[in-house]
Formats: C-alpha cells, structure tokens, sequence
C-alpha cells in the first residue's frame, strides 16, 4: 500500500528543487530527473513567468546536480532509457517509461491536486503515490517537477510541502495580491457567509464560542440545528464535521461541564486564510455598524494588519472585497 | 495585456486568476463567470479591456488543450441557463468523483445513473434507487444512509432533485457527457438540434425524436405553429421560453430584496 516511500521519492526534493543544496534520497537510478534530461522532456525550457516574492518551487533552469552517482552517466542513461524504450535484459526493475507517458501522469496528477484542492481536501503524498503515480513511483520526482511547474505556469498556483512531518502538500497561489477571492462572488458564496458568521462570533467573544451561542447567531440566518436546508443542507454536520475538517473550525468538549457542552475556535486554515480585519469588514456589512463598535477588536485588527504588512512589504492589504458586490 | 492571438494563447496572470477561481467554485452560471472574469482584470490589470467572454475563454483553452483539460460551456436542460465549467477530457470513468465519495457510494451513484439514462423521463425515483441498496459494491449500505448519500450528490451538484425524484445536474452532464456516451451507448438519447447528450427533454409522440427544453425553445421561438422537425407532426408540447440573462437578473433583484427583509424579522 502507501508505505512510506521516502526512499525513493522525496517530497522534499520538490520542496527545495531551486535551491542546490538538495537533499535528495540516496539510490535513484537511471531517473529522468536531472536537468539535462528535464529539458528534453520539457516543450519549453523558459522558466515559469509568474513572478512571486518567493522563488518559484520548480525551477527549470539547470542546476548543478548535487545528486548522488555520476551525474554523466545518470543523464546518459536517461536518454538510453528515452532512446531504446525497451529494458535491458540484466537489469531488474521496470524500464523507464516513455516520456509521453510521463507527462501524461503529470498531466493527471495537475487534475487530482486541483480536484483535491477544490474539495478542501488534503493534498497527502502518500495517497498521490498511491492514486495517480502508482507503479511510476521511480520517477515521481520528474512528475512532481512537471506538475509544479504546469500548475504555475498555467494557474498560477504553488504546489508547496507545507507539512514534511505530515506529509501534506497545499495549492498556494503565486499571484498578487493576495486577497479573498471566494469574497468576490459573496452573494452566491453562502457557506463563506456562514462560516463568518461564526468566526466573527468567536472573534467578538475573545475566546470559544459555545455551541448553544452559535445557533442564537444562525437562527438569525434562519437556520437550526434539526431543520434541513435548501443550500446547507445539514446545518449541524456541516459545522461541526465538515468545517471541522477542512480546519476552518475546532469543535470540542468543554471540560468539567456535565451534561457535554461543545464549543467553537477558530481552526488552523481560518487563522492563515481569514484576516481580523475581513472580520471586522464583515461584521461591519452584516451590523450596519462602523468595524470601531468593537473597539478592541478592531485595535487587534489593526494590530495584526501593521504585522502583516511588515512580514510581507510587497504585498498589498487585502482589498475591501467583502463589501464588493 | 496581450490581444488574443489565433495561435497558441498567452497565460497573464489575468488568466491564471480565472482558471484559479473557476477551479475552486466547480460549474458557474454565465452571470457569475462575467462578473469573475471582471473581477480578474480588477485585479491584474484595471486599464485593459475586458475581452469578450468568449474569445477570453477560448484563449484559455487553447492553453489548456495540451494538457487534455477545457472549460466547458454547458446549458442546463431544465432552463436553458448556460453554465461554465473546468473539465477533465482525459479521465472518461467516475472516478473524478472518486476522491469524494466511498466505493459503495459512487456503485450507488452509477446505479442512479443508469436508471436516469433509461427512464423515458430522464429521472429515476428515490424509492427505485433505493431499492437497489442490496446490490452495491463495497460495504454494506442501508436505504436510510444511502438516502443520506444522495443528499450529498445533490449538494455536489451531481444531482437534482424534484419532487422526490433525481436526475442529472448540469454539471454532471458536462463533465461526464462522454464516459456516459461510452458506457450506454445503445441506452443514451440525443437531441435531435444539438446532438449533445439529452436526460430532459420533450419527445415527437409519432415518430420519438427528442429535444432539450432550451433546444425546443429556440427552435420553435415565434412559431404558433409548432410541428416536428422530422416527422412534421404537431409538436405536441407547451413551448418553454427561451432564457433571457437580462429578466433573470431582474427577478433575482427583486429576490434578494424580498429575502433580506424576511431575514431581518427573525
């Protein structure tokens, strides 16, 4: 099944491909995975155009190899494996594959990330090894390459390690600004009003927001935990299951209560993705009211949107997309 | 901002910023893909001007076309609204849906599929569907779960449901068009105007060609006298209108004003 194939092919590797102090995992043989051989393989050899702050995560342009073996008698073999298509009877294992097949699985593995991405899945590289690179697994490395490099030329998106301990890769967008994009279509996106809702609720609170206090705010929006609805379906489930596990919320116990009360924090992915302020904006739109009602919420606001500001100088504030309409 | 070229296009990060957005909301209404594409220019590049919607996609996809995806342009059969949507051509099998759903629940989902395409009304009832409980792959589903599952469907916008009874959401339809042309095709109807795939549709009582309803709007737009177009018989049917963006965004208005002082009795 999906063990841990760290040694043959490092997610790593795809992590820190531009830079050339590589870590690469020992005892890839005769993969077309060096940058004499990328090029072959690659239509267009220009890097990709998009310009972020960060270099880009895959980088065509040749590096010194710093894998191990040879890297002569890697790239030759490379273009033998390209060249005759057939295995050599002496060696055991699969031959390499033709590289049509290759960007094909590239190509494949493009729409599972997107698809996954889409989803609000995790990207988790054992299961992209399992479901798409199957018994490609030598070269997935080169797949890997080719993916990133067609996701951000094409979507401009950054197909980025965030977790080596985990595992898990996200989709990052490469363009700025950075911005709430699902806030653009506002008015048709109805589970991002929902999720605010609730967010905003925990912000204003200043700490866990109670289940019982969370239904107070969605009978607003007309909804109750028994009652089925038309767009959110089961309000209940959809709260504390599916934002629970796409990270936008946590839902737990609170301890020493009996009988079990839950309540809501913000999850990881609403802290990187959600700003105080676009809470703020939004509690402004929902209430009528000026963002300086909660004062000290919007001084927190202010506070994290200087820090932002400071980490990331070429990037601009987030526009005021929640009122956009 | 580059013209639009006949060739090979050009990716800006205009592009990149739709096909991203597209990607993440799965099948838009036309209304919504305007108002994203002018979204995407706000954002990239204020002074240019916004291409017509359809060169601008076009030029994507002829990006897109070496890497065997494409946005779509779909109408939806009961409606007529058109709608967009980033499709997979290579992968001709459900198992683009497979990173969603367990192995038992695309069996039922294929189930559905089948008795939709051999209704003759295009949908298949919940109790037939879930009749068919006992016969899925994988673990054990019970009618109870599996009406549950295909809630989900409907939410995911692989189904519809009306009345208590399913049939194929547009989307559905355009992602799927050619793996169910594949898989049925003795079972699969046809429109007799576009030839694309039909599920909906109105039928010739003498002769059984068959139209979508958007198909038949068009077709029949300003004709009091409505008759087959193979067979010459009266068409038989009441002639649906056709869509028009402009009164559907006018009812919408008057919508959301109505719903908005709804939600602020509560």
């Amino acid at each position: 099944m999906s063990e841990q194939s760290k040694d043959v092919c490092d997610p790593n590797f795809a992590a820190e491909a531009s830079n050339s102090e590589v870590h690469s995992s020992p005892g890839v043989p005769g993969g077309p995975s060096l940058p004499a051989s990328q090029a072959a393989i690659f239509p267009g050899p220009e890097s990709p155009p998009v310009g972020p702050p960060d270099a880009p995560l895959v980088s065509p342009a040749p590096q010194a190899p710093s894998e191990e073996g040879d890297p002569k008698a890697l790239q030759q073999a490379a273009e033998e494996g390209r060249a005759h298509q057939a295995p050599s009877a002496a060696q055991p294992g699969p031959a390499p594959p033709a590289p049509a097949q290759l960007v094909q699985k590239a190509h494949e593995l493009m729409w599972y990330v997107l698809v996954k991405d889409q989803k609000r899945m995790i990207i988790w590289f054992p299961d992209m090894v399992k479901d798409v690179i199957g018994s490609y697994k030598k070269w997935c490395r080169s797949i890997l390459r080719r993916t990133s490099l067609i996701l951000a030329r094409v979507f401009g998106l950054h197909l980025r390690l965030t977790s080596l301990h985990t595992m898990e890769f996200s989709l990052v967008k490469a363009l700025e600004p950075e911005e709430l994009d699902r806030v653009a279509l506002s008015n048709r996106m109805p589970m991002t009003g929902l999720l605010l809702m609730i967010l905003s609720l925990i912000y204003v609170k200043g700490r866990g927001a109670r289940e019982s206090a969370v239904w107070n705010v969605l009978r607003i929006l007309g909804l109750r935990p028994w009652k089925k609805h038309s767009t959110f379906g089961d309000v209940r489930k959809l709260i504390t299951e599916e934002f629970v596990q796409q990270n936008y919320l946590k839902y737990q116990r609170v301890p020493h209560v009996e009988p079990p009360e839950y309540e809501f924090f913000w999850g990881s992915r609403a802290s990187r993705e959600i700003s105080k302020m676009q809470i703020m904006e939004f509690l402004a739109r929902v209430f009528k009211k000026d963002p300086q009602a909660w004062p000290s919420r919007y001084r927190e606001a202010l506070e994290e949107a200087r820090a932002l500001r400071e980490a990331n100088p070429t990037a601009h504030c987030p526009r005021n997309s929640v009122s956009e309409d | 901002m580059q013209g639009s070229t006949r060739r090979m296009g050009v990716m800006t990060d205009v592009h990149r910023r739709f096909l991203q957005l597209l990607m993440t909301h799965g099948v838009l209404e036309e209304w919504d893909v305007q108002r994203l594409q002018k979204h995407c220019y706000k954002v990239h590049d204020r002074n240019a001007t916004v291409e017509k919607l359809e060169d601008f996609i076009n030029n994507i996809n002829s990006v897109l076309e070496s890497l065997y995806i494409e946005i779509k342009k779909g109408v939806t059969e009961d409606d007529g609204r058109p709608i967009y949507a980033l499709v997979n051509l290579a992968t001709t099998s459900i198992s683009k849906m497979a990173s969603d759903f367990a192995e038992n629940e695309l069996d039922l989902f294929r189930k559905a599929l089948e008795l939709i395409i051999d209704s003759e009304t295009g949908f298949a009832s919940s109790t037939n569907i879930l009749n068919l409980v006992d016969q899925l792959k994988g673990k054990k589903m019970r009618k109870k779960e599996a009406e549950h599952v295909l809630q989900k469907f409907v939410q995911n916008k692989w189904l519809i449901e009306k009345e208590g009874e399913f049939t194929l959401h547009g989307r559905a339809i355009l992602e799927m068009e050619q793996y169910i042309r594949e898989t049925y095709p003795d079972a699969v109807k046809v429109c007799t105007i576009c030839h694309s795939l039909l599920i909906q549709g109105q039928s010739c009582e003498t002769c059984g060609i068959r139209m979508h309803l958007p198909c038949v709007a068009k077709y029949f737009q300003s004709n009091s006298e409505p008759r087959c177009p193979h067979c010459n018989d009266y068409w038989p049917h009441e002639i649906p209108e056709v869509f028009d963006p402009e009164k559907e965004r006018e009812a919408g208005i008057s919508k959301s004003n109505k719903r908005s002082s709804r939600s602020r009795q509560h």
